[in-house]
């Protein structure tokens, strides 16, 4: 795997230089914060979540470990989590949030990031359909089900195939 | 459930997407199974890189400003939140510490075993909190998702007794066909409110790969109304068809055995059918 800018600027994050985290931001917030709008469709909870997700980076940026994927996608991971614990919290509440539809701003930079979009458009309707209710939506497989009235081990071969496809596109070489 | 049975749960696992008893058994398994770990780490990592398929968006400036002034924050008042101590040192004390780098090697080559050691047991330290971690999250998460459940099933068993009360609402008598002439089947439905529920019995199981999808015929093509499997004794099912405008001037209800990922128009043998009356 190539090594990214990121990678860099995590080390010196590890180190305490403040600087860093600026320029982390400046590179990745705009990716944390699409991401987080995705999950939860309101403009300030999802600038919450990136004001969280890069003081976790500031914190804990020791943690990430490069042999187990880009400082990218270690990123959305966070952002992931956290931008699912506040929809799950609004859902307890049974809050609406009035829909806010994610205006985008730049296309992405990366060439991981082009090939997961690639990879993603290799997958069937039913299945990116079926992946992305659990991963934006954090549903689980029952829940799917019945979202889309669909038999429950359909649900699951529909997301494991689409899964198993993402790995083997993308692999760890991507 | 066997080795093969958990490892095919690992994709879903990584999502966080298992529930009941899928869930119950992946995170019994997952603290003490390497292979599985190793597999579910493998998916943790596309699960990763889903996200970044997002469409980045600029937050507000305001939010760079809060996240810079934590980090300034932390740096003046001394607190370096790394266990890192790699920052540069004063040319003096690197001039020093030349002649006493001689003894350092010696230190460190003493201290070194010692420190693999602690570094290695702090790893499994770790590897085992973290799947401790995993199960809790799963355990709660299951719990969560079984409220939830319940909930649903009020919810829904309240929205059919205001739709069998609803004084517009009608029962259309399904018949079984040749391909299942021991079944039959009830429409409880109601135009104006666009709202149907299917009762099926005596359907034999799904085979393999194929499921029972509805079907709303208002006159033009059939309008696909939903997947739904039945019970293994008695071909049982109950099936809520979700809100579509052919329902509100539905002729004919029908059921078709279709492969289970559904079908646009019908394939399969028709099941059940009969007229919306």
């Amino acid at each position: 795997m190539r090594a990214s800018p990121s990678e860099g600027l995590l080390r010196r994050l590890t180190g305490g230089d403040a600087t860093a985290l600026a320029e982390f931001y400046d590179l990745y917030a705009g990716l944390v914060n699409g991401l987080a709008l995705r999950i939860l469709r309101n403009t300030a909870e999802a600038e919450d979540v990136v004001q969280e997700v890069f003081v976790q980076v500031w914190r804990q940026a020791e943690r990430y470990d490069p042999t187990r994927g880009s400082a990218e996608a270690w990123l959305c991971t966070i952002a992931r989590t956290r931008a699912l614990d506040r929809l799950r919290r609004r859902a307890a509440r049974r809050e609406e949030s009035a829909d806010v539809a994610p205006a985008s701003s730049a296309a992405p930079k990366t060439e991981e990031a082009l090939a997961v979009r690639k990879a993603l458009a290799t997958l069937s309707a039913d299945q990116r359909q079926a992946l992305e209710l659990a991963y934006y939506d954090g549903l689980t497989q029952t829940e799917i089900a019945e979202r889309l009235g669909a038999p429950l081990g359909t649900i699951k071969t529909r997301i494991r195939t689409a899964m198993i496809r993402l790995r083997d596109v993308l692999g760890p070489a991507s | 459930m066997s080795d093969e049975a958990l490892l095919e749960l690992c994709p879903l696992a990584a999502l966080g997407a298992l529930d009941g008893a899928d869930l119950s058994a992946f995170a019994a398994e997952s603290a003490r199974n390497t292979t599985l770990r190793g597999e579910l780490e493998a998916f943790e990592r596309v699960v990763g890189q889903i996200g970044l398929a997002s469409e980045p968006v600029a937050p507000a400036p305001v939010v760079r400003e809060r996240v810079v002034s934590v980090a300034r924050g932390a740096s003046s008042g001394g607190t370096v939140p790394s266990s890192s101590d790699s920052g540069a040192r004063p040319s003096s004390l690197r001039t020093a510490a030349t002649w006493l780098s001689l003894a350092a090697a010696l230190g460190i080559a003493l201290g070194g075993l010692a420190w693999r050691g602690q570094r290695d047991e702090a790893r499994r330290e770790a590897a085992r909190a973290k799947a401790e971690a995993f199960t809790l999250t799963a355990l709660n998460r299951d719990l969560q998702g079984r409220l939830d459940a319940t909930q649903r099933r009020l919810e829904s068993a309240e929205g059919f007794r205001a739709l069998v009360a609803h004084p517009s609402t009608r029962i259309a008598g399904l018949a079984g066909l040749p391909a299942a002439p021991g079944a039959r089947g009830r429409v409880v439905w109601n135009s104006e409110r666009r709202e149907a529920v299917l009762f099926a019995a005596g359907l034999p199981p799904a085979p393999a790969g194929k499921a029972y999808e509805a079907w709303v015929i208002a006159g033009g093509a059939p309008v696909a109304a939903g997947l739904f499997g039945v019970a293994d004794e008695g071909g049982a099912a109950l099936h809520t068809l979700p809100r579509l405008d052919d329902v509100a001037r539905a002729k004919t209800f029908a059921v078709t055995l279709e492969p289970q990922a559904g079908v646009k128009a019908p394939t399969g043998p028709m099941v059940l059918a009969g007229p919306a009356i």
